[in-house]
């Protein structure tokens, strides 16, 4: 509370404006209340860092909505948009969160732009401006580097720079204070044809500053004077800074008095440049000074500020003061994120001590001990190489200052992460000397490292440190770490002997065994087992053992002294094997999980979204039944409605009267004619002869006539007659119901008579007849209520409120309260107003304009009355709506610093709805300068979203058609850093445009139907060309690929060039529609026209598949490396069509040849190894090198540097394609092999995959003479899972289905069996198989899971049949889902 | 390193039921033994395994606890706090669908990879 209020009390200070003199206790009143967040841990802290020189919060924008990244091809643009926002997010994520983005992150984004076709010029911005300070954790040189990288990168794929662009270059520049030469600069913007501006100008004089040539800087003022730019602060705060660098403090002091003397005050920016001088020179007593300046001044500077104050203490060496700087922080809201880069940056400058002294002074909580603060500090010092020592003193420090519960072990973590021997092990020296174990496998990374470089020497030193330590290296240390790296145990037996660091325990020479075992080593193991007198846990040896040597299996079982574990020697040993193989080695462990995720994702694929043709059935069957019918009785009564209507019309109110006066001559019944003539009478608003006709005919009036009348009388303000008309129509009907838009005008009607209690007896009266109430009808009672307002009727409208509330007929709103608060502002009592405002509040919960309400109080100066309303805001809403309201009051009342004040308030943040509230209401009622100060004074704002304030400004200098000020926005927004939005780009451009002012930005296109857009984006195009492009893209859109040809044709003709995008989209069309030789055409002359020119990822995927679909292998071949030369991902669908298309040609070197291009790009693409694997043995098979291409297999099986896990080598593909082409020899010698992986290797899924084909391509013969001569098979159950779910989902492979379930009995009960079987059933519509499988299921008591009975029910409703059982309700979708969550939850 | 919590859940092998608990996110300073040592107090262990990244040096951050009855299995679910180095775990019980016992149990069996 406290800290929220600071500002108020400086309004008070000083002495508020004249007219609005608040008191103390308003404002002062704060440290009762309890609920003020002046601080807040880390991770709430939610803020935008800064960096030292850049107000990060140009990042705090709230990312649009996210479209789906994956959209179909065309929608480029669109994926532009979406790519940006994800971009904008992760940033903007880890700038809130930690202070900084990381570099792999900026990396990982730059990298996806890249990919993502031509990336825009927002995205770019974006990428730019990370390269400042917001890498703390990099070099100043690296920075800049990287930002160097992004530019020339961006412009080679195509991005447009503008102004902003360059300026945004600068930023960094300056940022990381990188020398370069201003003139330089501008001569290459000029060459690129780019005119600086103001913000250019500016940024060019704090590069001259910031190496303190005030000559320079003078040189570039003088210039922008000529041109006649305005000089604004920042200008003069960059001269504070140069004369300070140039040595002249005495000139830089006495900027500020010239800045007064042209009329600029100075702000916060300029006494921080002064205050940066001094701390450069170390001058504290000055620093002081200027603090207490500032705050006399009123002015407010931020932790931010204060943090980059100790920077620069720090940086020109004078450590010693930024604990007196600390001691002034007020700990915002955004403080942490700012501390955590200023930290960052102080260890890469190398200043760490200070760096530690801010972190220990973090306000983090810190009662639980749990949540560790601090690491990344750790981590950076790591990087940096800090020196061991005072790493371990910060890690002791952390450790007593309850920041982080594990510093060592985190610090350790980090070192053994960076492969920093030297540190671990001073690290591991120091938790040893504080108690903490040190671990076995601690010291594994470090071996990890020196094995994959197969360096002994630096693993025999890491034994050694393990030695120093005390540490033993246990068994897996040496099998997994130590030998590989080895020629034999023995010379690392020996090489340890010599270095004395052989530890004493049989470990090593269990080891050894083991790694023996392995190897195959039987003679050593023999010998070893034989000979062994020492107690041996036989569990380590046995999963090597029986790997490695089947033999000894033998030896073992009869020889007791290594039975005494189970399973015992009387045990079968093929239970043994399986309890041995059970005995799983790590790297089971691993494939198990790997399993799970698969089943799940494959589970996931299963629930496929129902077809949308199952929801049009149902909808045609409840049509044919019902519907219909109750369409056509509908539309027959509208019909007739309208004919009659039309038949009263017809009649002139003479002709009624003449033929009521006839008829009642007659005698006959008049009720019906009567009715029309007072509707006609209604209708032509002739109050006074429908009165006179209802007085002659009195008894032959009908409901119809009175609820006409009643309503006319109320249009005619007839208040006496109308209430009389209502009580005669009550005696006669008193049941009766007249529509609502009567009552209401009935109430209006009264009320507006000072008729109250009537009024309020005919609300009842709607109340107890319970008559609709609509929108409309609400939106009625307002008007009316407001009504009354305005006319200042205050019992009225407190009445008539009072019983609406009451009776219930409508639910308090704002709108509906707000008459009550507006009639005592009509009549200028605001005292009156407030109170009317909080009785509202405490009936309703609702403050109606209370904006309006302040704003009147504060115009009058009415003191006390503020503070009355402010403290029952505050207490009701909080302090944040109550500073907001007094925000926006001040701004519309024109109390524009009192407003600053209010919005300056330390733990203040932007609320968007209410920014936007403010924003709308000045745009409806066009106040500009309201909006300009609200855009000014939420510039720092915190997490406020700059885009959208200026947006908001554009919006209504667009209503103005007020190019010049959009324009200065367009500079202002650059100068703040801010990344427009696509939308504010486009609403920039179109105010300049309609304004016939030229476009200094590249605009981001919309859709190509937009014509404006297409016309301008290339302003060289003449209209011709234009419209030929936009007719091609408009073909294009609609796939008509035969016109889109045509235009091409016809542009060619003209020689016309279209823009590459155009080109990419049209050779896609032509492509998807099988016309290669079109395609190819179009592809050449674009080449030819356009310099460049190339085909994006899409358009050369597509290609490729067009070209294998032709046979135009070679072709394909180019192509494909062509993209790869243009660091294209193609498609993963592309490459595999082109390698299997090599394979079935036999041609081992094509795709060999691809493998070579693609190599290191598998994962990007997507590309299995196996894909090459299979092809590669096909090709093969095919050229008959069956023998070459099973021994290739057999050599990957079984030898041990594998590159595909055993368990993920699918053959399928092979399988299948040499059983189709009916390659017997072929079949014949894989059908071996496998069966042969599998007795003698253990590896089972070859052979099941090949079984598995044979069920599938009909050979069920050939699949149960394989399964009886390798019964393993039938214990393949996952395996045969996979199959099922994955054919259930291709109609008619139930047969398939039932003849792997008859050959593997045990499956059937699986619920992966029947689930697929019944989703075959339900896809074929096999009805009777499907009932089948469902008696026999509940036969045997299985629970079906509901996605399967809501299967089978719909099942049989499409067939017309019962269902026995109630439909589960929800649709597939939900029990997909459900089915999904609930195996991920059992994880 | 972040505060450390695991999550446990049973997964069940259909031919013997074997009480196995699936361990998360255990701290890098933590390795099979110490896994081991802490569910000790719970009743025998007859496994523990925490798969290494070969790659590395460091584990995976999950592993596998087999105790030898369904009761152990309760014990050491029903603790809400698990500590290993001082760091906090919570445990939850969570039962998967059976589906899940066993699609998660027959990948042990019959095959094994053969070590590299």
């Amino acid at each position: 509370m406290a800290a929220l209020l600071r500002p108020a009390r400086w309004l008070l200070r000083a002495g508020f404006a004249p007219q609005l003199p608040l008191s103390l206790r308003l404002l002062a009143g704060g440290p009762g209340r309890p609920h003020a967040v002046p601080c807040l841990p880390a991770a709430r802290a939610g803020s935008v860092a800064g960096g030292l020189l850049n107000p990060a919060r140009l990042y705090a924008i709230a990312v649009e909505k996210k479209n789906d990244i994956q959209e179909e091809p065309t929608s480029s643009l669109r994926r532009t948009a979406s790519q940006f926002d994800w971009a904008l997010m992760r940033l903007d994520n880890s700038v809130r969160r930690t202070g900084r983005i990381p570099k792999t992150l900026l990396q990982k984004v730059f990298d996806n732009t890249c990919h993502s076709g031509i990336p825009g010029g927002n995205q770019a911005l974006l990428l730019l401006r990370s390269c400042g300070s917001l890498l703390p954790e990099l070099k100043l040189t690296e920075r800049t580097e990287f930002a160097h990288r992004i530019w020339d990168k961006l412009q080679e794929l195509g991005t447009v720079y503008d102004v902003s662009h360059y300026n945004a270059l600068l930023k960094v520049y300056l940022q990381n204070e990188y020398k370069f030469s201003p003139t330089d600069f501008l001569a290459k913007m000029e060459e690129a044809n780019i005119q600086p501006n103001r913000v250019t100008y500016q940024r060019l004089i704090a590069a001259y500053c910031n190496v303190g040539d005030i000559e320079g800087a003078s040189k570039i003022l003088g210039f922008m004077k000529t041109k006649d730019l305005p000089v604004t602060e920042v200008v003069f705060s960059a001269l504070v800074t140069g004369h300070a660098r140039a040595g002249d403090m005495e000139n830089a002091e006495n900027i500020l008095t010239v800045m007064k003397e042209a009329g600029i005050e100075p702000g916060p920016d300029t006494y921080l440049a002064l205050l940066n001088a001094y701390a450069e020179k170390g001058d504290i007593d000055h620093v002081k000074q200027t603090l207490e300046q500032v705050e006399k001044s009123e002015l407010y500077l931020m932790d931010r500020d204060l943090l980059q104050l100790i920077f620069s203490f720090s940086k020109a060496g004078y450590p010693q003061y930024a604990s007196e700087i600390l001691e002034k922080i007020k700990y915002e809201r955004r403080y942490i994120p700012d501390a955590m880069n200023l930290i960052l940056l102080l260890v890469t400058e190398k200043l760490e001590d200070t760096a530690l002294q801010i972190l220990l002074a973090c306000p983090i909580s810190r009662e639980d001990g749990l949540s560790d603060f601090g690491s990344f500090f750790l981590q950076h010092c790591v990087t940096m190489n800090t020196p061991a020592e005072k790493l371990t003193d910060y890690c002791r420090k952390l450790k007593e200052a309850q920041m982080h519960s594990s510093p060592l072990q985190f610090t350790l973590y980090c070192a053994l992460l960076h492969n920093k021997a030297d540190l671990a092990k001073a690290l591991m020296k120091a938790m040893k000397e504080e108690g903490f174990p040190v671990r076995t496998h601690y010291f594994w990374p470090l071996l990890v490292e020196h094995q994959k470089k197969k360096n002994a020497q630096g693993i025999i030193e890491v034994l050694k440190g393990m030695h120093e330590l005390g540490v033993d290296p246990d068994q897996e240390t040496y099998v997994n770490y130590v030998f590989p790296s080895f020629e034999s145990v023995k010379s690392v037996h020996t090489i340890l002997q010599e270095n004395g660091c052989l530890p004493k325990s049989d470990t090593f020479s269990q080891a050894e065994l083991r790694s023996e075992t392995v190897n195959g080593n039987l003679e050593y193991v023999l010998s070893f087992l034989k000979s062994n007198t020492l107690p041996f846990s036989f569990n380590s040896l046995r999963g090597s053992l029986i790997l490695g040597f089947r033999r000894i299996t033998e030896l073992l079982y009869k020889d007791g002294r290594y039975c005494q574990e189970p399973p015992g020697p009387t045990e079968a040993v093929g239970y043994f094997l399986y309890n041995l193989i059970d005995s799983m080695s790590d790297s089971e462990v691993q494939a198990k999980e790997e399993r799970l995720r698969q089943y799940f994702h494959q589970l996931k694929e299963m629930n496929v979204k129902i077809p949308e043709n199952i929801y049009r059935g149902i909808r045609n069957l409840l049509d044919s039944h019902h519907v219909p019918e109750l369409i056509k009785d509908v539309y027959v009564l509208v019909d007739k409605e309208k004919i009659d209507s039309r038949k009263t019309v017809q009649f002139a109110s003479s002709d009624l009267e003449s033929t009521l006066e006839r008829l009642k001559a007659e005698n006959q019944p008049v009720g019906d004619v009567l009715k029309q003539l007072i509707l006609v009478l209604c209708s032509e608003e002739n109050m006074q002869k429908a009165l006179e006709l209802k007085a002659k005919y009195e008894s032959d009036m009908v409901i119809g006539g009175y609820a006409a009348l009643i309503n006319l009388c109320c249009r005619h303000d007839n208040a006496e007659e109308a209430l009389n008309l209502k009580q005669e129509f009550d005696r006669l009907y008193s049941s009766a119901v007249l529509d609502t838009g009567k009552y209401v005008g009935l109430v209006k009607v009264l009320g507006k008579h000072g008729k109250l209690q009537d009024a309020i007896n005919i609300l009842k009266e709607m109340k107890e007849k319970d008559v609709l109430i609509k929108d409309a009808t609400v939106l009625s009672f307002f008007h009316l209520l407001n009504g009354a307002a305005l006319r200042g009727e205050i019992e009225t409208v407190k009445q008539l409120h009072e019983a609406i509330m009451t009776l219930g007929l409508a639910k308090p709103s704002s709108s509906l309260c707000s008459p009550l608060v507006t009639v005592y502002l009509e009549k200028d009592d605001s005292p009156a107003a407030l109170e009317a405002t909080i009785d509202c509040f405490r009936k309703y919960k609702i403050l109606p304009r209370i904006h309006d309400v302040l704003c009147k109080l504060i115009e009058k100066g009415e003191t006390d009355l503020i503070q009355k309303a402010m403290d029952f805001v505050s207490q009701e809403q909080g302090e944040m709506t109550m500073l907001y309201d007094l925000f926006f009051a001040f701004l519309q009342t024109g109390n524009y610093k009192e407003a600053k004040k209010i919005i300056e308030t330390p733990g203040i943040r932007a609320r968007p709805a209410r920014l936007n509230w403010f924003c709308d209401r000045c745009i409806t009622s066009n106040q500009v300068e309201t909006l300009e100060k609200l855009v000014e004074l939420t510039q720092k704002l915190f997490e406020c979203d700059r885009d959208q304030m200026y947006y908001n400004l554009l919006k209504l200098y667009k209503i103005n058609g007020d190019w010049k000020r959009a324009d200065a926005v367009w500079n202002k927004m650059q100068e703040e850093n801010v990344i427009p939005r696509e939308k504010t780009l486009r609403l920039l451009a179109e105010i300049l445009r309609n304004s016939n002012q030229e476009v200094p930005f590249d605009v981001p296109e919309l859709w190509y139907e937009d014509e404006k857009d297409s016309q301008y984006s290339s302003p060289s195009t003449s209209p011709v060309e234009s419209d030929l492009q936009k007719d091609v893209l408009k073909a294009c859109q609609d796939k008509n690929n035969t016109d889109a040809y045509d235009i091409f044709l016809k542009a060619q003709e003209q020689n016309v060039v279209f823009k590459s995008k155009t080109y990419n989209i049209l050779i896609k069309l032509l492509l998807s529609k099988e016309c290669l030789a079109q395609a190819i055409h179009v592809k050449d002359f674009a080449e030819t026209h356009i310099k460049g020119f190339t085909l994006n990822d899409a358009a050369n995927s597509l290609l490729i598949i067009t070209q294998v679909r032709r046979d135009y292998l070679k072709e394909a071949l180019t192509t494909l490396e062509t993209a790869l030369n243009l660091k294209q991902i193609p498609s993963k669908v592309a490459v595999t069509r082109l390698i299997q298309a090599f394979a079935l040609k036999g041609d081992v070197e094509g795709i060999e040849e691809i493998q070579k291009m693609v190599n290191g790009l598998e994962d990007s693409i997507g590309l299995s190894n196996m894909v090459f694997i299979n092809n590669i043995a096909l090709a093969q098979i095919k050229n008959n090198n069956i023998d070459v291409a099973i021994e290739n297999i057999e050599n990957m099986l079984t030898s041990e540097n594998q590159t595909v896990d055993p368990q993920y080598f699918g053959l399928s593909y092979l399988f299948r394609k040499v059983i189709e082409e009916q390659l017997e020899p072929a079949v014949e010698k894989i059908s071996i092999m496998a069966e042969r992986l599998a007795n003698q290797f253990a590896v089972y899924k070859p052979v099941t995959d090949l079984f598995l084909q044979y069920v599938e391509a009909g050979k069920v013969d050939d699949a149960r003479a394989l399964l009886q001569r390798c019964g393993a098979i039938a214990e393949q159950i996952p395996i045969f899972e996979v199959f099922l779910v994955r054919n259930s989902r291709k109609p008619g492979k139930a047969p398939t289905l039932q003849s792997l379930l008859g050959l593997i009995p045990e499956l059937a009960d699986k619920e992966a069996a029947y689930t697929s079987l019944m989703k075959s059933y339900a896809l074929d519509k096999d009805v009777t198989s499907a009932k089948a499988l469902y008696e026999h299921l509940t036969a045997k008591n299985v629970k079906l899971n509901d996605l399967c009975l809501k299967r089978y029910a719909c099942l049989l409703k499409n067939a017309g049949e019962p269902v026995p059982f109630p439909e589960p309700p929800e649709s597939f979708e939900f029990y997909a889902k459900q089915l999904k969550e609930s195996k991920e939850n059992s994880l | 390193m972040a505060a450390v919590a695991a999550r446990s859940a049973m997964v069940l092998r259909a031919s013997i039921n074997r009480p196995v608990a699936f361990v998360r996110k255990i701290p890098w300073t933590a390795a099979s033994s110490e896994v081991r040592e802490h569910f000790a107090q719970f009743g025998h262990i007859r496994r523990c395994f925490i798969p290494f990244d070969k790659e590395t040096g460091f584990h995976k951050g999950f592993g596998w606890v087999q105790f030898s009855t369904e009761e152990e299995l309760q014990n050491a679910l029903q603790q809400e706090n698990h500590f290993i180095d001082g760091v906090k775990w919570t445990a939850k019980r969570e039962r998967p669908p059976q589906v899940n016992h066993r699609k998660a149990a027959q990948s042990h069996p019959a095959r094994s990879t053969p070590p590299r």
